[in-house]
């Protein structure tokens, strides 16, 4: 266990030295929501305030990009450069590496996830959520579904190249079409059916609903959805996993 | 004589591909021991089969009496890898890489030890991604060597490095000898397995082709030349005297290979008389690793 907890606290460092990802995880989204307050931010329509409906949505996104660049493409990068193959005639079995990436990644996801909170406190009246405990669990949920998910879209490329471009790609799908950002009432009928294919969008449902309407067991479809993607990508990550190119 | 490595009919294939063709060796303890051949002959191959990387088609292994691909846990506490191609994380410091590492082996590992040893005292606080060839090799060389292995894997250790980082390499590779550890290596720079070599396997497209002492493989036939220099004898001429393996021709220089020198040479000078032509400079010489390996390349092309 020393060893999960030791590498993890070196990928974190090395995550905090590349100023391209930590520019994209912590700074982006504060922007974004800067961005679309300076537009909407007084005239959002229904019950709730614009920063009660944005950074849940938000949060949610980072997971997004949590999942599919802090973790996905770094280990595509990983594999490619050949420090996964460097591991391999150590006695550091596999699952450390991985659990050391989760940890690596859900300390990251939770430092974002606290910025943007402040951020929305600070700037947007945003109040802390009504069930926090049961905002938390969706948050743990969302990245038990999220992280192997997005290792196992990951593993999928060829290298580091191929598995960011699908990580963007997948990325702006879901900003704009889960309802991430823009309401999907205002979509026409074909995408907001896209919608409900995206995993984000429960996401995004679960995670607005338990910070202003009600607790988690009142969202059981989207539980449902978000565990059996999470069982689903682990079996299949873990089936697909590979140390090397070859 | 204690074998720590041994290896039996060994082969596998990569679809239609026949990367190593049953090949047998063992590795004494404490030896420098170098699998030698061109870029393609299967030494990668065979070396990853030994370290349980890759399994085997046909054939068997032991090291340190283990089954490499099935016991790969044990045998990784016992063997020091390090690879041609891997890498650490770009961004890891040098002293940072020497913790994790050393984080991954139950004991002390011996850190302060290979810092000195291989002078990393001043990189300590680079980035990896910083760090030219050289240090980049004496990086991964401290991480496959922190737990004093039993066997130490170098794969193509001295590829892209500059003559003088090459030589220091060599120096670095004897002292780890010294302290106890067996040396199994790749190259394809036939002086480095000269100079460095205790034994070596010389494998050509997957088959083991020769195996000795590097000073016994040059005694053997093809190793021994004669060079003399003349400007009127034929080339034709001495590739069909006795005993001639191949004949080089430079100027006025020539080399000749023979597997018998005396009858060769006995066989030029006859010749020479009868015909009232010169030799110059007439000498038994010593061929290199390289004139041997380049006789195998053409003897198997001839085929």
């Amino acid at each position: 266990m020393i060893v999960v907890w030791k590498l993890a606290q070196l990928e974190t460092k090395m995550f905090f030295r590349d100023r391209l990802s930590v520019f994209w995880t912590f700074l982006f989204p504060v922007v974004m929501i800067w961005l679309f307050g300076s537009m909407f931010g007084n005239n959002i329509e229904g019950n709730f305030s614009f920063a009660a409906l944005f950074i849940p949505s938000w949060i949610g996104v980072n997971i997004v990009t949590t999942s599919f660049f802090t973790l996905g493409t770094v280990l595509a990068s990983y594999r490619e450069t050949g420090v996964l193959r460097r591991y391999q005639s150590t006695p550091l079995q596999p699952w450390k590496i991985l659990a050391a990436h989760t940890v690596q990644g859900t300390v990251i996801f939770l430092c974002s996830a606290l910025l943007l909170l402040v951020f929305g406190m600070l700037m947007y009246d945003l109040e802390i959520p009504v069930y926090a405990g049961s905002t938390l669990a969706a948050l743990f949920l969302s990245i038990a579904a999220f992280f192997p998910f997005a290792l196992l879209i990951t593993s999928l490329a060829k290298n580091t190249q191929s598995a960011a471009a699908i990580s963007s790609l997948f990325l702006n799908l879901m900003i704009f079409l889960s309802g991430a950002t823009f309401p999907l009432e205002m979509m026409p009928e074909v995408l907001q059916y896209t919608a409900k294919i995206l995993p984000l969008y429960y996401v995004i449902e679960l995670l607005r609903g338990t910070w202003n309407e009600a607790p988690i067991f009142e969202y059981g479809f989207e539980v449902f959805v978000l565990i059996g993607i999470s069982v689903f990508s682990t079996i299949l990550a873990a089936r697909f996993f590979r140390w090397s190119d070859r | 004589m204690t074998f720590v490595i041994k290896v039996e009919s060994l082969s596998k294939n990569f679809g239609r591909v026949q990367a190593v063709k049953g090949v047998s060796f063992s590795v004494e303890k404490g030896e420098i021991f170098g699998i030698i051949g061109p870029n393609g002959a299967g030494k990668t191959t065979t070396l990853e089969m030994i370290e349980g990387i890759l399994k085997p088609d046909s054939g068997s292994i032991d090291v340190l009496g283990l089954t490499p691909n099935r016991q790969l846990q044990q045998l990784n506490q016992q063997i020091g890898v390090q690879f041609q191609s891997a890498s650490i994380q770009k961004k890891m410091k040098v002293k940072e890489a020497l913790d994790l590492f050393a984080a991954f082996y139950p004991g002390e590992a011996r850190k302060a030890q290979l810092v000195e040893m291989l002078g990393l005292e001043e990189k300590m606080n680079v980035r990896f991604e910083n760090l030219s060839g050289g240090w980049k090799q004496r990086v991964t060389l401290a991480l496959a060597t922190l737990h004093q292995p039993e066997i130490v894997f170098l794969d193509e250790p001295s590829m892209g490095l500059d003559p003088h980082a090459r030589r220091e390499l060599w120096t670095l590779i004897r002292k780890l000898r010294d302290q106890g550890s067996t040396i199994v290596l790749t190259t394809h720079y036939m002086e480095e397995a000269e100079q460095l070599c205790d034994r070596v396997a010389m494998i050509y497209s997957g088959e083991l082709r020769a195996l000795d002492r590097p000073s016994a493989l040059l005694e053997k036939s093809g190793g021994q030349l004669i060079t003399f220099q003349s400007r009127d004898i034929p080339y034709v001429k001495l590739r069909s005297i006795p005993g001639v393996v191949k004949v080089d021709k430079e100027d006025d220089t020539f080399k000749v290979y023979s597997d018998d020198l005396q009858l060769t040479s006995y066989h030029i000078f006859t010749y020479c008389h009868q015909e009232n032509l010169s030799l110059m400079h007439f000498q038994f010489a010593k061929g290199t690793l390289e004139d041997l390996f380049v006789h195998y390349l053409e003897k198997e092309e001839a085929e």
